[in-house]
């Protein structure tokens, strides 16, 4: 993704941060158990959670807290996804008297390996971002360090007001 | 701590009047409507902060911050609804108020153990017998309203003992809470004075 075009912000050593950046780095990883402080079973919760930690008090953000939100949320979708389809799947088997077959055990192993997985990162990841480091997820790190520390090129143009035209 | 609701010189009738029959749909309604969302925010922070906390010993001090934050508003709100202060409570957890000061030391360290103690046995230590007290200061807070209404109505002042007492209890209640919250290690007094 890092290519000639573009340019990034450097990245913060451990020591030119402060504890408190760390600690709200370390902050947006815990998002993903937002649906279980509040008691409601929805895996959405957890992303809107992380959303609102992203977009609260931004200006106030640095990179380093923006780059560690952006990465909590965008590696939260895949498992949110998969997390509402299991939510989903065990509703109709309820309800509606769905058939528990070979898929569903097979897609509810899938979940629980992927929730499993996600827990673990996201926890090495929320150690070090209070320990002032990095730690890249899967493709999702790439985009957030992308979001979060490229250059934005500033492309406003002077608006020139103009006479209407005869 | 320093929690303080200003006794002031007079207060308006006018302003008593339009809360009592009035309050419930211009106080009460748009404030507990937004409470409600910014409360399950604090709720979200607050699970989050107790493992914050049993793994660093730290509160994140930008979580610690919108806790006090929501405090102050809740305090903003209450003190317009027990008509302990005039005026329009402000909206926000970074607002201020002229009436009201609720102002909580940063601890930098907070003790794992005592956190443990409250999460397991806190409702025995704490809820009980700080809620059992509250809930009968909380008849006698209720009836000081209701008397400091008449009061405020026919003189325009406040009784100022009746107003402290009404505050001590406020006062009780939020160092219970910041307590419970994990907000500090200091075990609450079972006092409403500073």
């Amino acid at each position: 993704m890092q290519n000639e075009n573009l340019t990034y912000y450097p990245l913060p050593q451990p020591d030119d941060l402060d504890i408190r950046e760390k600690e709200d780095a370390m902050g947006a990883y815990f998002m993903m158990f937002a649906a279980m402080a509040i008691g409601l079973p929805l895996p959405i919760v957890n992303i809107i959670a992380a959303a609102v930690y992203l977009f609260m008090d931004q200006t106030k953000k640095s990179r380093y807290v923006r780059f560690h939100a952006l990465h909590s949320l965008y590696a939260q979708i895949p498992v949110t996804l998969l997390n509402a389809g299991a939510v989903t799947w065990v509703l109709l088997v309820f309800f509606r008297d769905y058939a528990l077959t070979n898929i569903f055990w097979g897609y509810i192993a899938l979940v629980a390996l992927a929730n499993l997985t996600y827990f673990t990162f996201s926890i090495i990841a929320a150690v070090k971002a209070r320990n002032g480091q990095f730690f890249y997820f899967l493709f999702f790190g790439k985009l957030a360090y992308h979001l979060a520390y490229r250059v934005k090129e500033d492309n406003k143009t002077m608006v020139v007001n103009q006479p209407p035209k005869m | 701590m320093k929690f303080e609701i200003q006794h002031q010189e007079r207060y308006s009738r006018g302003e008593l009047l339009l809360r009592t029959f009035l309050g419930f749909f211009y106080i009460l309604l748009p404030h507990a409507f937004l409470l409600m969302f910014v409360g399950l925010w604090g709720a979200i922070l607050q699970f989050i902060s107790f493992w914050i906390v049993l793994f660093t010993g730290r509160y994140p001090q930008s979580f610690f911050e919108f806790q006090v934050g929501l405090m102050k508003w809740n305090l903003r709100v209450n003190s317009r609804l027990f008509n302990l202060s005039d005026g329009y409570p402000a909206f926000g957890v970074n607002a201020t108020d002229e009436f009201t000061n609720f102002e909580v030391e940063y601890p930098e360290k907070l003790s794992r153990g005592l956190l443990l103690l409250r999460f397991f046995f806190g409702w025995i230590y704490v809820i009980l017998p700080h809620g059992l007290i509250l809930m009968f200061r909380m008849i006698a807070t209720n009836f000081l309203v209701f008397i400091s209404w008449f009061a405020v109505l026919f003189t325009g002042n406040y009784p100022k003992s009746f107003h402290e007492f009404n505050v001590g209890t406020l006062r009780w209640n939020t160092r219970v809470n910041l307590y419970l919250y994990f907000m500090t290690d200091d075990y609450p007094p079972f006092t409403g004075k500073e």
